[in-house]
């Protein structure tokens, strides 16, 4: 249909995302996802309701295809879809892209909130002369550890440098802003240092079905380095980063490749350097049994009550 | 709202009510789990019977208020929270029932029908989950509902009153037959000829063995726990109910563990995360049977349930005289030793395995679900009281 291909072409779903995520750095995945979305619905031109539903999943999909970190992305899509299914009941496209528009432009804006109740339920965890270890770069802690320093709380952070993109000189950088002593150390010491730590803190990219997080590779070293030290590990995440998803395995994940760290045939390499940034892994998953609790916006749970929500959201 | 002087005369009672509660607690004048909920549920009821409230925001309000002193009274007794908690989400709860009855409005679509108005996103609690309200179990904002149901709110008071009213007394009645109730799961856990290891005096605990020893034969070995000593007491009232007693000596309880086929345990608070504060000793029991692969039953009542987490191991811990443990006249010694004497001990949820209710036996990771359907529209409270 012409409209459709009128579309592609002056309406771009990816280019509007990767815009979206340079202007703001605040801004997360699967908001900035939610945000294109709902851009892509102001400017479609669709006349039914069934052109309407062809149009969002379309984009979606074109969305998840273009980005790495596609589980937090798939998290905001899926919410998206879900909310569209909602309000699609007895309404003309037209009425139905306004609610969506209305509806999307209220979760990217209280999104930012979101963070701000996982800091509210989390920061009480946080206690003075604590010794913490934050896993890379991630906005929820940055956020949770703000709010402790301002409850005048005197605590100290080890970040793990995080390679391959070494985001935790990132999270460093900021820490020392706020004036919160901190070291970086190597991935491969976090058995040497976990001793001395009291908490654990990690970002998610998506908690699944069970309990379970995907987060940055390393997570699941460190849970289990935890747990053998008897560390409590917490993950942090936001309600819209749950995923109906249940791994059984590292290699379950969506954003597993096959060429992911399979022996190549290739012949000869110099540059190991590159090649292990395009063949390791980006994202891991963390068993819920080495998880003591979930900060989320919709209060401290076990990973036992992650299924509950998920339930309570996508059934009714 | 009225004002005779019959009113008036109440309404000045209730103060004091709350005063000589407040500072009953304050003198650790109140011991004993039961006692402090049975006395702060019926300070509750008298509140809500009494006060002159208009509707339902405003009566919440006034119970959070009272609540927040009572915990000041006795921060780590988490009893009072408990009951707090409960009784605000039955207040709420019947608010929200009441709303739907009454409203054919479009935000009376709370209780699981499908939604179609724009108005499902407003109001939620959380805006990403939001995005997909309203599930048939999502608690929503209060400022929300106070802002388009006032009007109809007054209306319903009068009635509402004797309705909450009677919820709070189906309540303290509950709390008055626990025991009973939880004995009456006994013959579930307890198998004949079993050995059964204890510790400390529990109420809970002693109505449950002779429950299950009317039936069968047990055997039971308790553990005296020094330097309160209740293991005496224990075992003496169990003995009255002809069951084979054995007392031990703290010590003794790893070497007796492997002969030991069950542990069952008293609490005086079950935590959220499924944590334990419990008698002074109920850890090394509970680490014993973990090393031995023993089975570990806690008998707690409903209202020992606690919405809150323990940030620290000794979040609700106190220390009580040192005297029992080295008696003040070893003057030389005293002056050169630290001698301490916690009252509870953190027991964490992975020494666990089962937690017997009224309504029966839980995982401790199916806790979520219980603090869910008793605290969910106290959650406000609970998180506001955290930091306090």
């Amino acid at each position: 249909m012409s409209s459709k291909s009128d579309l592609r072409k002056t309406f771009d779903v990816v280019s509007y995302y990767n815009e979206v995520l340079k202007e703001n750095t605040d801004v997360s995945a699967p908001v900035a996802a939610v945000s294109s979305l709902v851009e892509l619905v102001k400017q479609q031109r669709a006349t039914t309701m069934l052109e309407l539903m062809k149009i969002v999943p379309e984009a979606c999909a074109q969305l998840k295809c273009a980005s790495h970190n596609s589980i937090s992305l798939s998290a905001g899509c899926d919410v998206f879809l879900k909310q569209m299914a909602r309000l699609s009941q007895g309404q003309s496209a037209e009425e139905c892209s306004r609610s969506l528009i209305e509806a999307g432009t209220e979760f990217v804006q209280g999104a930012g909130k979101c963070r701000d109740r996982v800091a509210e339920f989390g920061s009480s965890f946080v206690r003075d002369d604590h010794t913490i270890l934050v896993h890379s770069y991630s906005r929820v802690i940055m956020g949770l550890l703000r709010r402790a320093v301002k409850q005048n709380k005197r605590f100290r952070v080890y970040v793990t440098e995080s390679r391959p993109d070494q985001s935790g000189l990132e999270a460093a950088k900021e820490l020392q802003a706020l004036g919160v002593p901190c070291e970086v150390v190597l991935d491969a010491a976090v058995g040497y240092i976990m001793e001395k730590v009291d908490l654990v803190l990690a970002g998610a990219e998506g908690v699944v079905e069970n309990g379970g997080l995907i987060n940055k590779i390393g997570t699941y070293q460190l849970a289990i380095v935890a747990k053998a030290a008897k560390k409590p590990f917490y993950a942090l995440a936001e309600s819209f980063k749950f995923v109906r998803l249940y791994p059984l395995s590292q290699y379950d994940l969506p954003t597993h490749r096959a060429d992911l760290l399979a022996f190549k045939d290739s012949g000869p390499t110099n540059d190991w350097a590159a090649r292990l940034v395009a063949t390791n892994p980006m994202l891991d998953y963390t068993p819920p049994e080495f998880i003591t609790l979930l900060f989320t916006d919709l209060g401290v749970m076990t990973p036992s009550g992650v299924s509950d929500e998920l339930i309570k959201f996508y059934l009714d | 709202m009225s004002s005779t002087k019959m009113d008036v005369f109440s309404t000045r009672e209730l103060p004091l009510l709350i005063e000589s509660f407040v500072s009953q607690l304050k003198r650790g004048q109140l011991v004993g789990s039961k006692t402090v909920a049975m006395n702060t549920a019926n300070l509750l009821r008298e509140i809500v019977s009494r006060s002159p409230w208009e509707d339902i925001p405003s009566l919440t309000t006034l119970l959070k208020a009272v609540g927040k002193r009572l915990l000041r009274a006795q921060p780590r007794e988490l009893i009072i929270f408990n009951v707090v908690c409960r009784v605000l989400h039955i207040v709420n709860e019947d608010y929200s029932s009441v709303e739907v009855v009454n409203e054919e409005g479009p935000m009376s679509k709370k209780k699981g029908s499908a939604s179609g108005a724009s108005s499902a996103s407003k109001g939620s609690e959380t805006p990403a989950m939001g995005l997909g309200q309203p599930g048939t179990g999502q608690p929503r904002n209060l400022g929300e509902q106070v802002s388009q149901s006032m009007d109809r709110a007054t209306l319903n008071a009068f009635h509402l009153k004797s309705l909450l009213i009677q919820e709070i007394m189906d309540y303290i009645l509950e709390l008055e037959k626990t025991e009973v109730e939880i004995a009456d799961n006994a013959r579930e856990h307890i198998h004949s000829n079993e050995i059964i290891l204890t510790c400390g005096r529990s109420l809970t605990v002693e109505k449950f063995l002779k429950n299950a020893a009317s039936k069968v034969k047990i055997h039971v070995i308790v553990a005296e726990c020094a330097p309160t000593y209740d293991g005496h007491e224990q075992a003496q009232a169990l003995a009255s109910a002809n069951i084979d007693v054995v007392v031990i000596p703290d010590a003794a309880v790893f070497a007796i563990m492997s002969r030991v086929n069950k542990v069952i345990l008293g609490a005086h608070a079950v935590l959220a995360n499924g944590g334990l504060v419990a008698a002074s000793g109920s850890h090394t029991i509970a680490a014993a049977a973990r090393h031995h692969s023993t089975q570990v039953v806690v008998c707690a009542g409903l209202y020992k349930y606690s919405p809150m987490f323990p940030f620290d191991d000794d979040r609700f811990n106190t220390l009580v005289s040192p005297d029992a443990v080295l008696p003040y006249g070893d003057g030389e010694l005293i002056d050169t030793v630290d001698v301490s004497n916690p009252r509870y001990d953190y027991v964490p949820p992975e020494l666990v395995d089962i937690l017997v209710d009224h309504t029966g036996g839980h995982l401790p990771s199916y806790l979520y679900r219980l603090l869910q359907e008793n605290y969910a529209q106290a959650k406000d409270l609970a998180w506001n009281i955290q930091d306090e």
